[in-house]
């Protein structure tokens, strides 16, 4: 069965201080999946 | 003295021209190669597309930018690639046409010495019949003027929905084989959002149609992601998104034929169907451009060249699906023929899908291309550049810059909706983009913790300040070179 999004969820989502928060902990979070280094994939001998 | 030239300044182009331009002396000449004069922040044409954001503010000219900073530039179209110079000329060279001006027509022998093609796709229209921005009521977002367009449309349609008009309104992919489901995704929640806001929601029935086998696959076979402290699949998040803004879907489905109000498509079953609308959205085919590649003698050796799109450092052997594996994907986006010819960004021909290819029960591929959106754009630009460099200042070639799309993360910002504390975001990020199945068997060929989604207004606000970060990065403000791809 699909997942609903609850009230509660929705408060969350949408609650501009919890946001601000997870807006700051994303920034970072991303920043480090992306900036954090690519590379290739196969192995030089 | 070296010369690089780079064709074409969207996301790739322009990143690839600003480095070379800020780590190279100015002895070395860097000249681009477009036939657009504006640079376009492409991830925003979305809120041009619904009239909350003008597209003034996702472009600015070149020229000036350009000439401020001492690159070189040409506004004209590359048409044909001699890599090896001709009977006249001993340089290697691309011979293009100037599109503006008092030299419009004129053709030019641009000689280099490394050679960047960042030209993109070609926004295959054609290939579907009577898909054309602005007629038989379906439009596009994928320029800022189309997403004029599709606002001009979508406007009117507001307008006839206050009047008590019901109206269907279809978005997503234009072909069986298009790509970039994730703009689709974006539009159908930001026009989702604003009939909420005009108070004509309920007048109206909103449906996704995708090239797609399931919800939530984007070009990239779908993904295991992170949500709060959830494990979930995309398909299963982006069908909680569509049951919360009651937004239906057709799957499996690739567009052949437009006509007014009415999408024609056959379904993985084989089954020719139509979907009738007031209003659509559809993303297109992409193509390579069909250059043409010639010898010193003049004879044609496009195949060494291009395979639709570019030819690079990947491993195209046909192969069956089950065999592919992320080595198989470019590191240096080097052509192998030409070692001073790199194409990154959409630029080049990915080895295969990244999504399962189906056929319907008729034989016809309707199966998702792999996406190659702004940052691993950004990021491949920026590493050929940093090539290219290390290869001037040493004199020999240096590759030691490397970038797979198998070893590389992104980031998705998908805007649900625009508003400081009405908007919202969907927040995806993808590691690797291209899935290792030897390394991550047991996740889908990606890294749990770096591959997470969030819904909610954090979103909305992220996604406008990248629009912002980027741009201001792409007009080389200060120290804008701080800013990661």
């Amino acid at each position: 069965m699909t997942q609903r999004i609850s009230k509660y969820q929705r408060f969350k989502m949408m609650n501009p201080v919890i946001q601000f928060f997870k807006f700051i902990y994303l920034s970072i979070k991303i920043m480090l999946v992306v900036a954090g280094g690519h590379g290739g994939t196969r192995k030089v001998n | 003295m070296s010369k690089i030239v780079i064709l074409g300044a969207g996301i790739a182009g322009h990143v690839a021209a600003t480095h070379l331009r800020r780590k190279l002396p100015q002895k070395h000449e860097v000249v681009v190669v477009s036939p657009n004069s504006n640079y376009q922040w492409v991830p925003s044409n979305i809120w041009v597309g619904i009239g909350r954001m003008k597209s003034e503010k996702i472009y600015f000219p070149l020229a000036p930018l350009y000439k401020k900073k001492g690159i070189g530039y040409r506004q004209a179209k590359a048409i044909s690639f001699y890599p090896e110079g001709d009977k006249t000329e001993e340089k290697p060279y691309v011979l293009s046409e100037y599109v503006v001006g008092e030299n419009k027509g004129l053709q030019e022998k641009i000689t280099y010495d490394y050679l960047i093609n960042a030209t993109g796709p070609k926004l295959n229209f054609e290939a579907t019949e009577g898909l054309i921005p602005g007629k038989n009521k379906a439009y596009s977002v994928c320029t800022y003027t189309h997403a004029d367009h599709a606002w001009e449309g979508l406007s009117a349609l507001i307008q006839e929905m206050k009047k008590g008009k019901k109206a269907k309104i279809l978005i997503g992919t234009g072909h069986a084989k298009s790509t970039c489901q994730g703009a689709a995704f974006e539009y159908i929640l930001n026009v989702e959002q604003e009939l909420r806001k005009h108070n004509v929601r309920d007048m109206a029935e909103v449906t996704w149609i995708s090239n797609e086998y399931q919800l939530g696959d984007f070009g990239m076979d779908g993904m295991l992601l992170s949500y709060g402290s959830m494990t979930m699949k995309s398909h299963e998040m982006v069908e909680m998104i569509f049951e919360d803004r009651d937004i239906k879907w057709i799957l499996g489905a690739g567009v052949y034929k437009v006509e007014d109000g009415v999408a024609h498509y056959e379904n993985l079953e084989g089954e020719y169907k139509i979907e009738t609308y007031d209003f659509a959205m559809l993303i297109p085919a992409f193509s390579g451009h069909g250059f043409k590649a010639f010898d010193k003698n003049e004879n044609d050796i496009t195949e060494k060249l291009f395979k639709g799109f570019m030819i690079v450092d990947a491993d195209y052997t046909p192969k069956p699906y089950e065999e592919w594996s992320v080595k198989d994907w470019p590191e240096t986006y080097q052509n192998p023929s030409y070692k001073n010819i790199f194409a990154p960004g959409i630029a080049f021909a990915p080895p295969h899908a990244i999504s399962k290819p189906r056929t319907s029960k008729n034989g016809t591929v309707i199966s998702p291309a792999p996406p190659r959106t702004g940052m691993p754009s950004g990021i491949t630009a920026k590493l050929v550049a940093d090539n290219i460099i290390d290869s001037i200042k040493s004199g020999k070639e240096s590759l030691n810059h490397k970038g797979s799309m198998g070893n590389m993360g992104a980031a998705c910002i998908a805007s649900a909706g625009y508003g400081m504390t009405t908007g919202s975001g969907v927040s995806i990020t993808t590691y690797p983009i291209v899935p290792d199945y030897e390394k991550y068997p047991k996740t889908q060929g990606r890294q749990l913790g770096k591959t997470f989604g969030e819904i909610g207004l954090a979103g909305h606000w992220l996604k406008l300040a990248l629009h912002y970060a980027f741009i201001y990065k792409a007009k080389m403000r200060p120290f804008w070179w701080l800013i990661p791809e």
